[in-house]
């Protein structure tokens, strides 16, 4: 009886002594048994000599993200929130205007000094307002505080076309300067007011920029 | 140099166990290429990729389940598990058995060389008898194909592949022998004479 079966498993050293010294007992006085054996090693032989392929990319699945994507993604926020606040300060502080018929509607003013320039007067108000509610005693208009007793008086005949008047004590010393020198009026309407910097719209771009940011990174971190 | 070597690959192994996704990668990055190797043997070149990737993605995310001594065989566990499921999800009838009936070995199962041939002796280093090799192969069902990529190419143990391929140590012996057999025989079949043991 040849130990067929049993001469792979000695080829690859896996019988226990007492198997191992059994076929070697028979592989002594059989001829036949060797040359299957020799055939059975070629083959392993051949099998261990194939060529390895290799893969065309990494195979590696990404598990880990680069240490400094947490840290860039928390500056990314904080500099949208920064920028988002300057964003809001510069616009307050420049008195953005919303529409564009603020100048046109100031340079009438000085042609029609009683009449005319509260009505336009009202109109530069009621953009005004919007954003200048609280920040236009500061907006360096040139306000000239004497003007306030005036403005008092403009203002209890004008509330019902003005949005909100509360404060709004640049509007109508704008209208008085604006009856008294046309040219300063229509410089007045121009932005001569500091600003934060840039036009307020380079902040909000760049809080909108670092928002898109953060966004992404903040993904790409719960991802992983 | 081996010892500090698996020493290494111990600590490893510990720390991706705890989470470490840098050093589960770096492990990976070790055995991505006999991975690929043996799935292409398996599952051929265009699905190959795909069992390794799904394979260590499914490994990264059972790392607390491996308890084992062998990372390796673990891994490759895995990935013969991907490619034997891929290769059943192609046949049309998943029922039918992956390995033959078994069969009595004897003188009969030795095929005999065809007509005396030219002398091949220098074989093991001809293109030729390497492509008889590799289309024998893949005409082995699947799990005596998977026992014998382990063991010849890998070399893997036989206690191992038992582990990797989750059956008794018995049919991983009798599965190497009948794909070591089906190969020899092709070859001799083209006029192969064996190489001296």
């Amino acid at each position: 009886m040849h130990p067929f079966a049993e001469l792979s498993a000695y080829i690859d050293d896996a019988l226990d002594p007492t198997a191992k010294a059994a076929v070697e007992t028979h592989l002594h006085d059989c001829a036949v048994c060797r040359t299957r054996l020799g055939e059975l090693r070629g083959t392993a032989r051949l099998i261990a000599a194939l060529p390895a392929a290799v893969p065309s990319r990494s195979l590696v699945p990404r598990v880990s993200v680069p240490l400094w994507l947490a840290p860039i993604r928390t500056l990314a926020t904080l500099a949208s929130a920064a920028a988002l606040f300057l964003f809001v300060a510069s616009a307050a502080l420049s008195g953005l205007r919303f529409s564009t018929g603020a100048a046109p509607a100031a340079a009438p003013a000085p042609i029609a000094p009683n009449a005319g320039a509260p009505a336009t007067s009202v109109g530069a108000a009621d953009r005004g307002t919007g954003l200048s509610a609280s920040a236009s005693p500061a907006a360096g208009f040139a306000v000239n505080p004497s003007a306030s007793p005036v403005p008092e008086a403009q203002r209890s005949t004008q509330t019902d076309a003005t949005k909100t008047v509360t404060g709004t004590a640049a509007p109508p010393a704008a209208r008085e300067d604006a009856a008294t020198t046309g040219p300063a009026a229509r410089t007045l309407s121009v932005p001569e007011r500091p600003q934060l910097g840039p036009s307020p719209w380079v902040w909000l771009v760049l809080a909108v920029g670092f928002g898109a940011l953060a966004l992404v990174l903040q993904r790409r971190l719960r991802a992983a | 140099m081996k010892a500090a070597a698996s020493e290494a690959n111990a600590l490893l192994v510990q720390k991706a166990r705890q989470g470490d996704a840098r050093a589960f990668e770096q492990l990976a990055r070790d055995v991505e290429r006999p991975l690929y190797r043996l799935a292409v043997r398996m599952v051929g070149q265009v699905d190959a990729e795909d069992v390794v990737q799904d394979a260590l993605l499914a490994a990264w995310r059972s790392l607390s389940s491996f308890e084992g001594s062998s990372f390796r065989a673990w891994i490759f566990r895995i990935a013969t598990n991907r490619a034997l499921d891929r290769l059943r999800s192609r046949r049309r009838h998943p029922e039918l058995p992956l390995d033959p009936p078994a069969e009595e070995d004897d003188d009969r199962s030795w095929a005999e060389p065809a007509a005396p041939g030219p002398e091949l002796a220098d074989l093991a280093a001809d293109r030729e008898a390497l492509v008889v090799v590799e289309e024998a192969l893949t005409t082995l069902p699947a799990e005596q194909r998977a026992a014998l990529l382990l063991r010849d190419i890998e070399g893997f143990a036989y206690e191992e592949i038992a582990i990797i391929t989750a059956v008794e140590i018995g049919t991983v012996k009798s599965r190497i022998h009948r794909g070591r057999l089906a190969v020899r025989n092709a070859l001799v079949a083209r006029g192969w004479k064996g190489s001296a043991g």
